[in-house]
């Protein structure tokens, strides 16, 4: 009884996105039931009924925080939990609805709504644009393995930590050929590993979505893509997942200015 | 002032909604929330080969149909017709969907409300066994979408032509063990929601869904309605329109400026003659016109894509399979439109594209915009038509209502 007492307060919340990410989190079936055993599930609008929204020991976010009640409810909960987790790559950088920026969704509103209309959204940004969050869990969408290995972690009382070795050595493992030697652009050699490589398992790129690694070498890359896209290949590659990233912008942008000049 | 029962949003549904109810005037709205993502303008300026990728970002519960609906918009603006085996093994990948997508809505979403519990989960407890066969009946349709399309959740192995690797034979194999296996779990859960206790309701409902040869959900070519009112699918703009309003941040849609209902309840109404042998025998317990039993045709479903299933396995084993991916046809139209059944109704994809291949314009309709009218009107049906209840009885009510739909707010706003 004294350790159903200690069960950790969790809260999943989704802002706006596809849910896909909650999909995988049902998809792990018997291994959910076994964390959801571990702690206590305070706060679910998807999954259950009764919710509240009290102090929370975790507090898992899916999606990208695009209107105000979704900023206002981010920054509560930042308030009230003492580790708040970006879950998938809406939350962490943003995602797809991050590839149209602020001035664009303007035009935009206005050809799809009518000029009537008044917008909910704000900006497509990720939540570390508004309050600081403690770890993230990437991917679009996130891993089975890794949400169990992250919860684990997290469970223990132990810091998360990022995978150390990029796509690429998994997408060896896998035994694919390389897509780069073939002369096809891919992020693989940059992007933080742990997805198994699995679009380029299926035929696809690797468009990033596990976020950029440690010591990643992201000029080298771009020198290679050089030879095999043209700038706005590549640009279409990095907007995919990664225009928020630090990198992007110190890095990718620049070259491509310096390659226009 | 408008008193509304619900300022909180809706449980147990895809996406952010919440149901307005003016007591005094009796009457009762739906306002989504969900944020604005612009999926239409996203789109343009990408390649044709990045619309699949992005697409079925709109839906992480049935990313599979979004991402055939953009494949079958494309290859029609490039003149592509697949092969047999693409379409096959399409065919599967969309009864893996089906499977998906209603498991996770019947028994997470939905059963709760009719066994009396908060959530799913609790059932794990009361009734392990139950559980066991639902989460069974996901692993299989999980399956089904690793093996086809490369992952359960986003495909990355479809390619506009055909795909870009095609399972081998011993994989396939092995889903028809899993499948064989599932059989028992198929027919219970058909069992389990024939016995369910359905409130009643008579909401007048008008049905639409895709029409081709059988049950077809991936190649139907005909919008076809219950009242004898049908559209070739080159008409889909013009026959179902979509209207803004001030409280929703999707649009609500209508056909031919009347209320309808698409989904698995439509697509029995329509396609029922398809229906495998198994699934047939429960769809004489469907009233069509209760809303309420779109539950039950869900289920229904599940019974016959898993028998679907194992005949296009069969099929593919039989005939033998041909990666071949189809290349662009020379003077291609540049326009073309894609549509599925998806889980919860018709979906629309148009597409138009430059000569080198980008986007210059997209449009997506998807069934939830198309149902969201109808959940007003019946949700109105169900206050009129029930004077003495109690607000929390209604409540209830219109929550399960709304539920019974499996709305995707997510879909409706894209
Ligand atoms: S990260 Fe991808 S899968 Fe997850 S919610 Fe966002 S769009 Fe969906
Ligand atoms: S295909 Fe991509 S992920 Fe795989 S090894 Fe080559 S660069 Fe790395
Ligand atoms: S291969 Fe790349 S894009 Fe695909 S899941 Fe892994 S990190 Fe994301």
């Amino acid at each position: 009884m004294q350790r159903e007492a200690k069960k950790l307060k969790v809260g999943i919340f989704d802002f706006t996105d596809c849910e896909g990410c909650q999909v995988k989190l049902v998809s792990l079936r018997e291994r959910l039931l076994a964390l959801l055993e571990r702690v206590e599930i305070v706060n679910w609008r998807l999954g259950q009924e009764k919710n509240r929204m009290d102090r929370f020991d975790l507090v898992l976010i899916e999606g990208c925080p695009i209107t105000q009640d979704e900023i206002d409810l981010l920054k509560l909960l930042r308030e009230r939990s003492t580790h708040l987790i970006g879950f998938g790559t809406c939350a962490t950088m943003g995602g797809i609805p991050a590839i149209m920026d602020q001035k664009e969704r303007a035009k935009w509103y206005n050809k799809i709504y009518g000029p009537q209309y008044k917008p909910r959204g704000i900006d497509s940004l990720p939540l570390t644009s508004y309050v600081k969050v403690d770890f993230l869990i990437h991917g679009c969408p996130v891993d089975e393995n890794e949400i169990v290995r992250v919860m684990e972690e997290l469970l223990s009382g132990k810091k998360p930590a990022y995978r150390g070795y990029s796509v690429c050595f998994q997408c060896k493992l896998a035994g694919n050929p390389c897509r780069l030697i073939n002369g096809k652009p891919c992020l693989g050699p940059v992007t933080q590993g742990g997805c198994g490589a699995i679009c380029v398992s299926g035929g696809s790129p690797c468009y990033g979505c596990f976020g950029i690694r440690d010591t990643a070498q992201i000029e080298g890359l771009l020198d290679i893509l050089k030879g095999m896209a043209d700038k706005e290949e590549i640009e279409r590659y990095f907007t995919m997942f990664l225009r928020y990233t630090k990198e992007y912008n110190e890095i990718v942008r620049p070259f491509m200015e310096r390659e226009n000049g | 002032m408008a008193k509304r029962i619900s300022e909180s949003l809706i449980t147990k549904i895809e996406g952010h909604g919440s149901l307005h109810v003016d007591w005094e005037g009796r009457k009762a709205k739906l306002h989504v929330v969900e944020g604005e993502r612009l999926f239409e303008g996203i789109l343009v300026g990408r390649t044709a080969e990045e619309v699949h990728w992005i697409t079925p970002r709109i839906c992480g519960v049935c990313p599979i149909a979004h991402n055939l609906a953009s494949v079958k918009a494309v290859e029609d603006a490039l003149g592509i017709i697949p092969n047999p085996t693409t379409v096959l093994l399409r065919r599967l990948m969309m009864t893996g969907q089906m499977i998906q997508s209603h498991v996770l809505h019947l028994f997470f979403l939905a059963l709760p409300d009719y066994i009396g519990l908060d959530r799913a989960t609790e059932l794990a407890e009361k009734d392990p066994k139950a559980f066991g066969r639902a989460l069974r009946l996901k692993e299989v349709s999980d399956e089904i979408a690793f093996c086809i399309a490369g992952r359960n959740v986003h495909p990355t192995t479809t390619t506009i032509g055909g795909f870009h690797k095609i399972p081998d034979k011993s994989s396939l194999q092995r889903l028809l063990r899993m499948l064989e296996k599932t059989s028992p779990d198929a027919s219970w859960t058909a069992r389990l929601f024939t016995s369910l206790p359905y409130p009643e309701l008579d909401a007048d409902l008008e049905l639409l869904s895709l029409k081709g040869d059988g049950y077809s959900i991936y190649d139907g070519d005909t919008i076809s309605s219950s009242r004898n009112d049908d559209t070739s699918v080159k008409g889909y703009k013009e026959a179902i329109e979509e209207e803004v309003r001030e409280y929703s941040t999707a649009k609500f849609g209508s056909y031919r400026k009347r209320e309808i209902m698409v989904g698995a309840l439509a697509r029995i109404a329509i396609n029922g003659k398809g229906l495998g042998q198994k699934a047939r025998k429960f769809a004489k317990s469907l009233d069509l016109n209760n809303p309420f039993h779109n539950n039950l045709a869900q289920a229904i479903e599940i019974l016959h894509f898993h028998e679907e299933a194992i005949m296009l396995i069969e099929k593919l084993i039989e005939e033998g399979m041909d990666g071949t991916v189809v290349r662009p046809s020379i003077n291609p139209p540049l326009k073309g439109i894609g549509a599925v059944e998806a889980p919860r109704g018709g979906l629309y994809h148009e597409v138009h594209l430059r000569e080198d291949g980008k986007v210059t314009y997209a449009n997506i309709i998807t069934p939830t915009v198309q149902n969201l009218t109808s959940i007003e009107k019946s949700s109105q049906t169900l206050l009129d038509s029930n004077p003495a209840a109690s607000k929390e009885e209604l409540k209830r009510l219109m929550e399960m209502l709304v539920r019974a739909y499996d709305p995707c707010l997510t879909c409706s706003v894209h």
